[in-house]
């Protein structure tokens, strides 16, 4: 019997916490976090690590260098493409409305500018970051071993790195 | 009033269960925020509901409130406050409590730490785990109340069972219950996903460390279970395939499978249908477990009572849970087809996928074997017993092949693997299996799962020495870095890479623990006191025993016959051991239990059981003609093996846990959601967020 009034304002306490939402109106967030990944970011990410497994297998020499070269360039373009697709979602996310010289889902001139350059600097990156001295293929930045022929690319900023880059830009 | 309020408490809880089951379906089908909001609102209450039962019946055990029925059979008086606060989880009606809390705690962290993500999976993800709490709560409340009355209070109780008087029995069975209800998260993400639709590999990272802290929980219950096994059950070994112990190793066999296979969707994109598979049949497995632990249809040292009524609700929602996984399952089949194929035979992925088949192969062969008696049973009246003979028949290859993978996985590629490069990587490590097998045959080990043990552990030791030297190496090389500087930053960089061969050597480490069975030495003797007994080490040395004498001793509702045995270990002495023989007088017939001896080494136990002793001495006699009693002599080597094993499984698994490692999110490069972006700083765009990646 004790424990009837402690128990009645406990119930009492729980049913108001658990109605409060809907009587005060007040709503969980339904809708997409910005922040969280979307499915072509997802994408993106697993390919981007999918080339850091493959560097390390080559390196671990556990992939020949054909393997390794085919392969590198299969996940760059699925990198590539989710990062397109990752684009195309983000200016359509961040088009804003009331702009009547601009497409729908298109972005402001200036954020469209800058993410231009960014894009171009990165993909300038990803495709020509580093040309092999051994057979002049192009490589993405950050890569040691040659995706095409497997020779070992020179380290960024070196000497010689400078000395394949100017080649290459002369040629 | 405490305990009464408890009970109050369960009561309350089961109305807030429906309604918030209810309201989490409605508001995610309407996109209704204020009834989402109520429905994550009635898990937090209801995990308060449970607290408050919780200790509603600790406090009774604590106060000695006989009149509850569960309080009286399980506790007494004496029973020591420790066992006593264990009593939650002492019995069936306790331990369905407990793990309604366990499911309540872990459903109320997943939806806080899911405020603000997933968003779209979350109501149906709270809807499933309402249902299965308002499904605990319903049993707790009509089928195993833990706080019905006697109606008269009795002045003492029946007393804990003193099997379940040992500190592991305070550890044990939480761990077990931890894996096991942390397990109905990843179960409900994977449901929501489903009837959602959203399969990418978005929901299994989200619930990637839920069913790794589930397969860590699963692991070390298994392992504490062995160890109380060993030391409490006095048959002189760790494991026995105990119905419930086998039950306990079918989530963790299907778990592992997952957490190997998941890596195959996580990287390629393929296996969607059997990693979802994999997700709802480990969660299953728990229910079987369950069914199997609680039903007492199956004859177990655990030996709870049958009862059918629990049998046939188990089944009833391990029946009704598999057709809804199914029906979801064809549903969605078609967005769950990969469109990717296997590339190269060849390859980690074709690895991955018969490591897969054998560990499902392992958990086919431990379900056959466990429901066999049964099965016969009700088919032909007559019951037919499935010892360890069968299960260590099928197992034993089972687990060398298991083996045998770990060490071949690694050292394959992703996608294709060339014979050139398979015979640069394995030259090494086969060499090191050869020489092994080599050397120990040599040595005189003719027993063949020992030596193929022993072999294979050496091939995979140093497939991972070497995958960790290459690494440290590679890695120094490119980033400049000393060696040690080098090895920290690759097992940072990739934690569940580097984390898994550490459980991997955990594994190797007690698989040799469990091939040391293989030369255990065992002598029985019937002994009087100034008696020796001489037992030879595999390893060479010599022990004996001299029997100095027996000892009685009066505990509440118990006696106690301790023998005492001092030891020489090659002429030398080396202290002395105990063993006991115990009366529980508390139940009837009075029940023997066996306390053994155990004097370990690194590579050895001496392990001493009282086998039979005069019953006068057991009746308080300490006259000098009863002195006589049979003792069992056991050398187990590489028995602590496995209690290495089993540490070094954890650390590894710890690694994979930690935080920060795997695939970054968004929300771990800029901050937590609530944190939101510096205005002053650019937005990240896709192309630095991919460099952000590969950096």
């Amino acid at each position: 019997m004790s424990a009837l009034v402690p128990g009645v304002i406990l119930a009492l306490a729980m049913v108001v916490f658990v109605l409060y939402p809907i009587v005060s109106g007040r709503e969980a967030q339904m809708e997409w976090d910005e922040e969280e990944l979307t499915e072509a970011q997802h994408r993106r990410n697993v390919a981007l690590l999918a080339l850091r497994d493959v560097e390390y297998d080559f390196h671990a020499g556990k992939l020949d260098a054909a393997d390794y070269g085919r392969l590198k360039q299969e996940i760059s373009a699925e990198a590539l493409r989710a990062i397109d697709e990752e684009e195309a979602e983000w200016l359509a996310r961040h088009a804003e409305p009331g702009d009547p010289e601009r497409e729908e889902g298109e972005p402001p001139p200036t954020a469209r500018a800058a993410l231009e350059a960014e894009i171009a600097a990165l993909r300038d990156s990803i495709r020509a970051g580093v040309i092999c001295p051994q057979c002049g293929s192009p490589n993405p930045k950050g890569s040691r071993y040659c995706g095409d022929c497997g020779a070992a690319l020179p380290v960024p900023g070196s000497p010689a790195a400078r000395a394949v880059r100017r080649s290459a830009g002369s040629g | 009033m405490i305990p009464a309020l408890g009970e109050f408490a369960l009561w309350i809880a089961l109305p807030i269960s429906i309604w918030g089951c209810v309201l989490a379906f409605l508001g995610g089908r309407w996109n209704r925020g204020d009834l989402v909001l109520s429905a994550e609102r009635s898990t937090y209450a209801i995990t308060i509901l449970f607290v408050i039962a919780s200790i509603g019946i600790i406090t009774a055990f604590m106060r000695d409130q006989f009149q509850y029925w569960y309080v009286y059979n399980y506790s007494s008086t004496n029973l020591h406050p420790f066992f006593k606060f264990a009593g939650l989880w002492a019995g069936q009606r306790g331990s369905l409590l407990f793990w309604g809390l366990n499911l309540s705690l872990f459903s109320s962290l997943a939806v806080w730490m899911n405020r603000s993500r997933n968003r779209d999976l979350m109501p149906y993800m709270n809807g499933v785990l309402l249902a299965f709490i308002g499904f605990f709560i319903s049993i707790s409340l009509f089928v195993t109340p833990p706080f019905e009355q006697l109606g008269f209070t009795p002045a003492d109780g029946r007393g804990l069972n003193p099997q379940l008087q040992n500190y592991w029995m305070t550890i044990h069975p939480p761990t077990m219950y931890v894996g096991f209800t942390s397990f109905n998260v990843p179960f409900a993400f994977a449901i929501s996903a489903l009837m959602v639709g959203r399969l990418d590999a978005r929901w299994i990272q989200a619930t990637r460390k839920w069913i790794l802290t589930s397969w860590f929980f699963l692991t070390l219950a298994i392992i504490f279970g062995m160890r109380w096994a060993y030391e409490e059950l006095g048959w002189g070994g760790f494991w026995f395939w105990d119905p419930v112990e086998n039950a306990s190793l079918l989530p963790w066999l299907v778990a592992t499978a997952f957490l190997h296979s998941v890596m195959i969707q996580e990287s390629r994109g393929m296996l969607k249908v059997w990693n979802m598979g994999l997700v709802l049949l480990t969660f299953l497995m728990t229910i079987f477990a369950t069914f199997l632990t609680r039903s007492g249809l199956i004859e177990s040292v655990h030996s709870f009572a049958q009862n059918l009524t629990i049998a046939w609700i188990f089944l009833g929602c391990m029946g009704i849970t598999g057709a809804v996984c199914l029906v979801l399952i064809v549903w969605r089949y078609p967005v769950l087809v990969s469109e990717r194929q296997f590339e190269s035979a060849l390859s980690r992925e074709s690895a991955f996928l018969l490591n897969n088949l054998v560990l499902l192969g392992a958990a086919f062969a431990v379900i056959w074997g466990t429901m066999f008696p049964l099965l016969t049973e009700g088919l032909t009246g007559s019951k037919v017993a499935v010892g360890p003979p069968f299960f260590n028949q099928v197992n034993i290859p089972i687990g060398l092949i298991l083996l045998a993978l770990m060490g071949i996985g690694p050292v394959i590629a992703w996608r294709k693997a060339s014979a050139r490069n398979l015979k640069k990587n394995f030259l090494l490590p086969v060499a090191v299996f050869v020489s092994t097998a080599a050397v120990l045959f040599s040595a005189g080990v003719r027993h063949p799962y020992a030596l193929l043990t022993f072999s294979i552990g050496a091939f995979v030791l140093t497939i991972i020495v070497v995958e960790f030297w290459k690494g440290t190496r590679a890695r120094a090389r490119i980033e400049r870095e000393n060696a040690f500087t080098a090895f920290v930053h690759l097992v940072r960089r990739n934690r569940r890479r580097w984390g898994g061969y550490i459980v991997h050597v955990g594994v190797v480490v007690m698989f040799m623990g469990f091939a040391g069975s293989a030369f255990n030495r065992e002598v029985r003797q019937s002994m009087v006191p100034g008696d020796s007994v001489a037992v030879d080490s595999p390893f060479g040395h010599e022990y004996v025993l001299t029997y100095q004498g027996l000892s009685t001793t009066l505990v509440p509702s118990m006696r106690q016959a301790i023998a005492l045995f001092s030891v020489e270990k090659d002429g030398v002495p080396a202290g002395s051991i105990t063993t006991q023989r115990q009366l529980n007088l508390a139940v009837s017939p009075p029940q023997p239990i066996s306390e053994v001896g155990i004097r370990s080494t690194f590579v050895e136990d001496l392990y001493l059981i009282l086998a039979t002793v005069d019953d006068e001495v057991l009746l308080g006699s300490n006259e000098p003609e009863f002195q006589r009693a049979t003792f069992q002599f056991q050398i187990n080597p590489l028995v602590p093996w496995i209690w290495y094993g089993g540490l070094v499984i954890a650390a590894g698994a710890l690694i994979g846990l930690w935080p920060g490692a795997g695939v970054p999110t968004r929300t771990s490069r800029l901050g937590s959601g609530s944190q939101r972006r510096d205005t002053s700083t650019p937005a990240p765009t896709p192309r630095s967020d991919a460099a952000a990646t590969l950096g």
